[in-house]
């Protein structure tokens, strides 16, 4: 039942697979230099000894800086710059993006915490907000790279091929590159993982090996995607660009 | 109701013998409107509710999981018939190729409905009706979960109001078949209304599992709403509702139920609303109690029309859907409804023989011995819910007779190393393996004070597991010596060989209360 999940700075360099806290709203972590007085403990001098306190609520997450000097910046890595600054000891500053990086200034070197939000709402094309409406359980930001991702993934077999093999992680980086300079390989790889935790895909069996598995689910998520159509024809044209943010297709309100 | 249709179908269009009246309601998926049968050589009655699916528009990739909902919903119709749910006639295609919006459209020709319970509580919050009303949605809920189905979508919106005032469940889109203890639904919920493991929870490539248990908590929001006319979680918006169940499913917040809940459904909806979904109350059992709910509550104010009468039992009435008080809520069987309230309400009734609570059982439990009429209900239902056929109503009256003197207070810490607790005298770590309907131990031993209605289909629970672990070989009625085994073992008992010397004096009591309750000729 969490709704945010905090990925705290990579400890050696080679780590790939980073360790990930998952925050029950009202769940609290605290983080900082000493190993005793925090829950998420960040080995580096230039952190303070209780530097921060990360609380879930509800769908969004509020952050409180208990340094006394060093502000925070809360950057949103797919928001074109924008950001939040938190300065010292300001308590439960409420954060918006869905993804952040609290970016901590220490000594020279700028550690970033990553925290997630995959469950923020969002209207869906033919609901209201109203709690007694059937909702599916699934809400997608069209404006973000994994919607683009995934819209790519499911592109062949939405474009008529129902049995169409999946295209691989270099065609999708190549099928974005236009619109998306920066893609590469571990980018996308890294939407497709957050696709199967914000779409809450169980995992499945196979997961015990740690083999090359990405097959399976990118498989998983694309039938997720068509089966509840989360990515519809005319959504595809997020992969025609203009450069993101995309307004919604027209036609779709009227569904 | 400004909102666009879903599938906007003019006033007098025609699809097969319907002719489409006024727009009846629109939902997450289609519309529904108003039907009248124009064609002749047809059973169907006059006027039925036309729902709209659209299946026509779009590709039908683009529509998989509509087609998905819409199959349900007609395989589920198609395999189920129940009192309380609603009736599907037929299912028709519009072929229309002038008409673009509409053609391939599916519809699905239902039993026309007065209204829903949400359009009933935006007009009468607290409907008067409402304990009557949730007893038979209930109902509903025990006969789609007995047949092997989960409902995944309880909500006011989805129950039915027939024109005698009756409740029926309706909208079966997200129903799924059992497999076992779950099923897959598709990946849609109510907010309001969605269990908090059911929150956020793993979704594979078929749906999400849901268990009946879903269904159950449903019906916990649902009745708290019905009753108390608010929500049994506080906030202010869908979201902060949904985050406050999260925190009492996490165990940070206490369930705070409205002080205005009356004290019967109080522990009701409460055992609807638990943490987890293995602690719910089975929809079986939850039936039997909210009928006791809805009857006790009920039956002092029993306008007299209802009183039994030589009558046609066909004859209805139509008066005041809105008071409408069930007769079946009190007693056992009957499905004769009439409105009530209003001065012509006089034409009503049945032949059938009532039977309230005070004579509940009455063939197979004496009425007249002192038994409390509050628990006869629960004593006959956890008897019969034995297949053991030593098991009887007046085995279990007589055995809390001799426990407890139908004390449901009684509180004795001293006995042994725990106490012992309530009506039957119960061992908290003892109870902990029959407090459940499904057999399963709870998670944690049960802390006292218990209720009766814990107490008494715990005691059939146990009983019932006890009577083929004693061997046949043993001297003396039978049914004493289930009653001993309750107080030591099946296992004392066997070795014994009979009644322990110890408990004589128990077991002679049981002995001459289960002949002074037993009815004469019953043996």
């Amino acid at each position: 039942m969490y709704s945010i999940i905090v990925v705290p700075p990579p400890t050696t360099e080679d780590e790939t697979d980073r360790t990930q806290i998952r925050l029950a709203p009202g769940e609290r972590l605290s983080f900082g230099r000493s190993a005793s007085d925090n829950d998420l403990t960040i080995a580096h001098d230039g952190v303070s000894r209780r530097a921060g306190e990360i609380t879930a609520q509800g769908a969004f997450w509020i952050l409180s800086n208990l340094s006394r000097e060093q502000t925070y910046v809360v950057e949103n890595p797919e928001g074109a710059g924008e950001h939040i600054k938190v300065g010292p000891g300001r308590l439960d500053a409420p954060v918006p993006f869905e993804f952040s990086r609290i970016v901590l200034p220490a000594a020279g070197d700028l550690l970033a915490v990553e925290v997630w939000a995959p469950r923020h709402d969002y209207l869906s094309p033919d609901g209201g907000l109203d709690g007694a409406t059937t909702a599916p359980a699934f809400s997608v930001d069209r404006t973000k790279r994994y919607f683009a991702v995934l819209a790519a993934l499911c592109e062949p077999r939405l474009r008529g091929e129902p049995h169409a093999p999946l295209p691989t992680v270099d065609q999708v980086v190549d099928r974005l590159r236009p619109h998306w300079p920066a893609a590469s390989r571990t980018s996308v790889q890294w939407n497709i993982d957050y696709l199967a935790v914000k779409l809450r895909l169980k995992p499945g069996p196979e997961t015990a090996d740690t083999g090359p598995r990405l097959n399976g689910k990118k498989e998983s998520l694309v039938s997720l995607a068509l089966r509840f159509d989360l990515v519809r024809e005319d959504d595809l044209i997020v992969l025609r660009g203009p450069a993101r943010p995309v307004a919604p297709a027209p036609g779709r309100a009227a569904r | 109701m400004t909102e666009p249709y879903a599938v906007p179908v003019p006033k007098g269009y025609r699809v097969g013998v319907w002719e489409v009246r006024e727009p009846i309601a629109t939902g997450a998926f289609g519309s529904v409107y108003e039907g009248r049968r124009v064609g002749t050589g047809t059973a169907r009655p006059a006027e039925v509710a036309l729902k709209f699916l659209p299946t026509g528009t779009g590709t039908p990739r683009q529509l998989s999981h509509l087609r998905e909902l819409i199959d349900r919903e007609v395989e589920l119709h198609r395999r189920l018939k129940q009192p309380r749910l609603i009736r599907m006639y037929e299912t028709l295609v519009v072929d229309d190729p002038e008409r673009p919006a509409l053609d391939g459209a599916t519809v699905l020709v239902l039993e026309k409905a007065q209204g829903s319970l949400s359009a009933l509580l935006a007009r009468t919050p607290r409907p008067e009706a409402g304990p009557a009303l949730l007893a038979q949605i209930c109902e509903g809920l025990a006969q789609l979960h007995r047949a092997g189905w989960v409902h995944g979508d309880l909500k006011p919106a989805n129950v039915l109001l027939m024109q005698d005032g009756s409740a029926r469940l309706a909208d079966f889109n997200m129903a799924a078949e059992l497999e076992g203890t779950h099923a897959y639904t598709p990946a849609f919920s109510t907010p309001d209304y969605t269990p908090p493991e059911l929150l956020w929870s793993e979704i594979g490539e078929r749906g999400r599992r849901i268990r009946p248990s879903a269904d159950v908590w449903a019906f916990g929001v649902l009745a708290h709403l019905v009753l108390t006319d608010s929500f049994p979680l506080p906030g202010g918006t869908p979201t902060a509702r949904r985050d406050a169940a999260a925190a009492y499913a996490r165990g940070t917040d206490e369930l705070r139920l409205s002080p205005e809940l009356p004290d019967a459904w109080r522990e009701i909806v409460r055992d609807c609303l638990t943490r987890t979904h293995t602690d719910r109350i089975g929809s079986q059992a939850l039936l039997r109690r909210v009928e006791a709910a809805a009857g006790t509550g009920r039956s002092p104010r029993l306008p007299r029309s209802l009183l039994p009468r030589r009558r046609s039992r066909r004859t209805t009435m139509l008066a005041a859907a809105t008071a409408v008080v069930a007769v079946s809520a009190l007693g056992y069987g009957i499905s004769t409804w009439a409105g009530a309230g209003t001065e012509g309400a006089g034409a009503s009734g049945g032949e059938t023989t009532k039977v309230t609570a005070a004579t509940y059982g009455a063939s197979e439990l004496r009425t007249d011995k002192g038994i409390p009429v509050a628990y006869r209900r629960l004593i006959v239902d956890s008897a019969h819910d034995c297949v053991q056929q030593e098991v009887t109503p007046a085995l279990i009256a007589a055995l809390l007779k001799a426990e407890s003197n139908f004390d449901p207070d009684l509180s004795d810490p001293s006995v042994g190393e725990e106490g012992e607790y309530g009506i039957a005298r119960w061992t908290p770590s003892v109870l902990r393996w029959w407090i459940r309907a499904d057999g399963v131990a709870a998670e944690e031993t049960p802390r006292p004070p218990f209720t009766p209605a814990e107490s008494i289909p715990a005691v059939g629970r146990y009983l019932c597991f006890i009577e083929p672990r004693l061997k046949t070989s043993l001297p003396g009625d039978r049914r004493v010596l289930i009653a001993a085994s309750y107080r030591t073992s099946s296992k004392v008992v066997n070795e014994e060989n009979g009644v322990p010397a110890r408990i004589r004096d128990y077991a002679d009591r049981v002995a001459h209360y289960l002949k002074e309750y037993t009815p004469p000729g019953k043996k």
